[in-house]
């Protein structure tokens, strides 16, 4: 399990070593390993497919589609680097939607009114969700898999199968485009951005990372784990919010199940991207790479006319054999 | 009670781990209707010697005679159930979820023609073996829904439908009340009476008093003799468990009286309601430390000693109870307000509750202080750079300081726990158990440490099993049981004789 004492002599050269050049961080990381994977993909499908794949548009359109779930994943990042997760982020990101779109069509609330009665009920449900993952102690896969019902089922009572024809004085964010990207594509890297910024450098976000490693550990070190655990459930609700008012400002509809299936998309792209279900290990960057590699494959599997039963089926393959190989080096390293 | 029969007689056992000898030569004989106890400190062998009879470990050498026959080979747990051997576990190893039944007879329910369990068969047969061991539960009941003292006589009843003839007792009453214990050992008597060996292990020697026939004592692996209980003595006893060369670790406190300020000062604690019926419960415990002292609270586990820093951390709530840091009242519900107060705590478990053990030395030294390293863009050198100077202090064995802390050995994650606390610099530090699992060397370095820091004007306050720790750190030594303080000694007056006889008999 522990390494041996290394003699006097020995520790006393190495550390004078070290003490002259410290290595930083290992160079080696997940994180890496699938920007280069990614990257050989998008080499080896540009020499085969030159036309349908290496073009502005497709890439534009796997940009616009990875959006939604990109902003998930942004939220999803931060609570699993803290030791939990969210699975009604995809319900929660419907509800926001359809009680924005509810907001402006039925109740003809002003539309800067509606977007934020819209995030405030999902960051109002994420505070749920956390509040009883913290403070009454459900644990966070059942809290979040009951919640993500109710969300569901509150979305198609207020919106139906959606609310459709919203107006342009909505619709206009999430359509316009600079420099062939579309809005919500923008949006996801403004706070991809300053997720990374957070997580990487500040002292609030830092705290996660010592939660996730051991949350007895801090709290002993007094760390106020209950109230920051709380924190980021808010906070995924208000980002999940975030994601199913653009969606449905692009499309022009707030649809009750845009969010299907989307929590799972997010936390297989975040595992991919180097999070660990037990939390304490992650970045921003490598959550942007894990969703941008599952968007790309998808791609590739279409533009290669593979079926969509394969598609499943490589997609789940990957997944597990990421995690796999990940699980048997660190085996090897303890 | 015992009938002259010999139904155990283990004889010259050895065993051999790698880098320890674990048994010297150990002779145990137990006779059938007898209760024979084994006794020594942490570490003298116990556990190895009973695993040896349970079937876990094979002896390197010696030679097991069981119910006549010589020379009998205990290769894994279910011959030594075949033979007639249980233990009855300090952690219980119950199904709790499932009902009594299920567990008395795990593996072996009586089923029909159809390979269908026989419900009936299966409650009757239960009935018959809880009678035997006096416990009046159904055996229906999930066995989670009963007390630790009914579970134990589960696992009794459980031991006695295999046919056991020879029962184990590891620690029986670690977890149980005055009454329990009693009751327990009304059980044990009738086993007594039909003619079943007990080998009773115990850290509480009155019991072994009231209870045992013989005893034999272990001391770091070698048998220390058997005696007759009713001709001996407590005092015997502990000499015989403690009676080693003190040379190795030299005794710090020069008696000298302490005059600073004191700086903690604990009247009147009691542990909240919810804890009244467990063991330990904490009860009117009042004490005071001065700057610049080492305290070192010592007692059996289970004594209450953990949960005592636990509470003054703010982590176990309290009913009562006034807590002064420099003579100013503080309230603490929390260890963030405990450490706001001055106080710091590096717990017992370092693995489980002090390390973040995948994140990088440096990352664990300041985890405590994270207010110091800037808010908007955390300042990891300057963390670099502060624990750069404590891993030169205390010489901790790495390659750098952003390696992860799980690399490290046993010793210098101690160091790495201990480094988190000085740059908090708190006007109290409570470590609990600092030198469990690591060599005497890093040991030497570690109390070295408690002392330096002691000498800035810091109130330590330790918390010891290690007898041998306990006289060299302390300059004053309180004892506990059973969630009191039993006992008070000062430094250069304790000795291991002392400290025991406080922890065991003052009940």
């Amino acid at each position: 399990m522990t390494e041996p004492r290394p003699s006097p002599v020995t520790a006393g050269t190495i550390q004078t070593a070290a003490a002259s050049r410290p290595s930083r961080r290992r160079v080696w990381s997940r994180e890496l390993a699938l920007a280069l994977l990614t990257l050989s993909i998008i080499l080896v499908f540009s020499i085969l497919f030159p036309v349908s794949f290496r073009s502005t548009a497709n890439f534009s359109a796997i940009l616009r589609n990875l959006a939604f779930e990109g902003i998930l994943a942004i939220g999803m990042m931060i609570m699993m680097v803290g030791g939990v997760f969210d699975l009604s982020v995809g319900a929660m990101a419907s509800l926001a939607g359809v009680i924005t779109g509810w907001l402006m069509k039925v109740a003809g609330v002003p539309v800067p009114l509606a977007v934020i009665g819209g995030l405030a009920a999902a960051a109002f449900g994420g505070f749920l969700n956390g509040f009883i993952v913290a403070k009454v102690r459900v644990n966070a896969l059942i809290t979040t898999l009951g919640t993500m019902g109710v969300f569901q089922g509150l979305a198609l009572l207020i919106g139906g199968p959606g609310i459709t024809f919203l107006p342009d004085s909505f619709t206009r964010f999430g359509q316009a485009e600079h420099l062939g990207l579309q809005a919500p594509v923008w949006f996801m890297i403004g706070l991809a951005l300053a997720a990374h910024y957070a997580l990487a450098h500040t002292r609030f976000f830092r705290q996660y990372y010592y939660i996730g490693s051991n949350a007895k550990a801090a709290h002993l070190s007094g760390l106020h784990v209950e109230r920051l655990q709380i924190i980021s459930f808010t906070l995924m609700g208000l980002i999940a919010g975030l994601a199913g008012i653009i969606y449905s400002s692009r499309i022009a509809t707030a649809s009750s199940t845009v969010g299907v299936g989307a929590e799972l998309q997010a936390i297989t792209a975040v595992i991919l991207g180097g999070a660990s279900l037990t939390g304490g290990k992650g970045t921003i960057w490598g959550a942007m790479i894990g969703v941008f590699f599952m968007a790309l494959m998808k791609n590739v599997l279409i533009i290669s006319r593979v079926s969509s039963e394969w598609q499943g089926i490589i997609l789940g393959a990957v997944l597990v054999l990421a995690v796999a190989l990940d699980s048997v080096m660190n085996r090897k390293k303890l | 009670m015992r009938n002259g029969t010999s139904l155990l007689a283990m004889r010259g056992i050895h065993k051999r781990f790698p880098g320890v000898h674990a048994l010297k030569g150990v002779d145990l004989e137990v006779q059938a209707g007898e209760v024979h106890a084994v006794v020594g400190e942490n570490g003298a062998g116990k556990s190895t010697l009973m695993h040896i009879l349970a079937g876990v470990y094979r002896p390197d050498e010696g030679t097991i005679a069981f119910r006549g026959r010589s020379n009998v080979v205990i290769a894994d747990e279910h011959s030594a159930q075949q033979l007639g051997i249980a233990i009855v576990f300090q952690e219980r190893s119950l199904f709790g979820p499932l009902s009594v039944a299920e567990n008395v007879f795990a593996g072996r329910q009586p089923v029909n023609r159809w390979g269908k369990i026989d419900r009936r068969a299966l409650y009757d047969r239960t009935r018959v073996c809880l009678r035997r061991v006096a416990l009046a539960v159904e055996p229906e009941v999930s066995v989670e829904h009963l007390s630790p003292a009914q579970q134990q006589l589960v696992e009794v009843a459980k031991a006695l439908s295999v046919g056991a003839r020879l029962i184990i007792f590891d620690e029986p009453t670690a977890a149980l009340t005055e009454t329990e214990t009693s009751a327990l050992f009304r059980v044990i008597a009738q086993l007594q009476s039909q003619g079943v060996g007990i080998i009773y292990i115990s850290h509480r020697l009155e019991e072994i008093f009231q209870i045992a026939d013989r005893v034999t004592v272990l001391k770091d692996g070698a048998g220390q003799g058997t005696r007759i209980v009713r001709e001996t003595h407590p005092g015997e006893l502990i000499c015989r468990m403690v009676g080693r060369d003190l040379a190795l670790l030299q005794r710090q406190s020069r008696g000298e009286p302490n005059t600073n300020p004191v700086r903690l000062e604990v009247a009147g604690l009691n542990d909240a309601e919810e804890f009244r019926g467990s063991r330990p419960y904490l009860q009117e415990i009042s004490f005071q430390i001065r700057g610049g002292e080492i305290l070192v609270l010592a007692g059996l586990a289970g004594a209450g000693r953990t949960e005592l820093a636990l509470s003054l951390f703010g982590v176990r709530p309290r009913a009562s109870g006034e807590i002064r840091v420099d003579g100013r009242r503080v309230n603490i519900h929390s260890p963030a307000e405990a450490i706001e107060a001055g106080l710091g705590y590096a717990p017992e478990d370092r693995k489980d509750s002090g390390l973040f053990l995948d994140r990088s030395i440096a990352q664990n030294v300041v985890a405590a202080r994270l207010n110091d390293f800037g808010a908007w863009w955390f300042k990891d050198r300057q963390g670099e750079t502060v624990t750069e100077e404590f891993r030169r202090k205390l010489r901790v064995a790495c390659t750098n300081v952003n390696q992860p802390v799980q690399e490290l050995s046993g010793g210098n994650q101690q160091k790495i726990v201990l480094a988190r606390w000085l740059l908090v610099d708190p006007k109290v530090l409570i470590v609990d158990e600092p030198t469990r699992g690591i060599d005497v060397g890093a040991k030497a370095e570690v109390h070295s440490v408690l002392r330096e820091l002691a000498s800035r004007g810091t109130a330590v306050i330790v918390i010891s099993s290690d007898l041998p720790e306990v006289l060299a750190v302390a300059d004053r030594v309180l004892v506990l049981c059973d969630g009191r303080i039993v006992g008070e000694l000062k430094g250069d007056e304790a000795s291991e004789e002392k400290v025991m006889r406080c922890a065991t008999i003052s009940r």
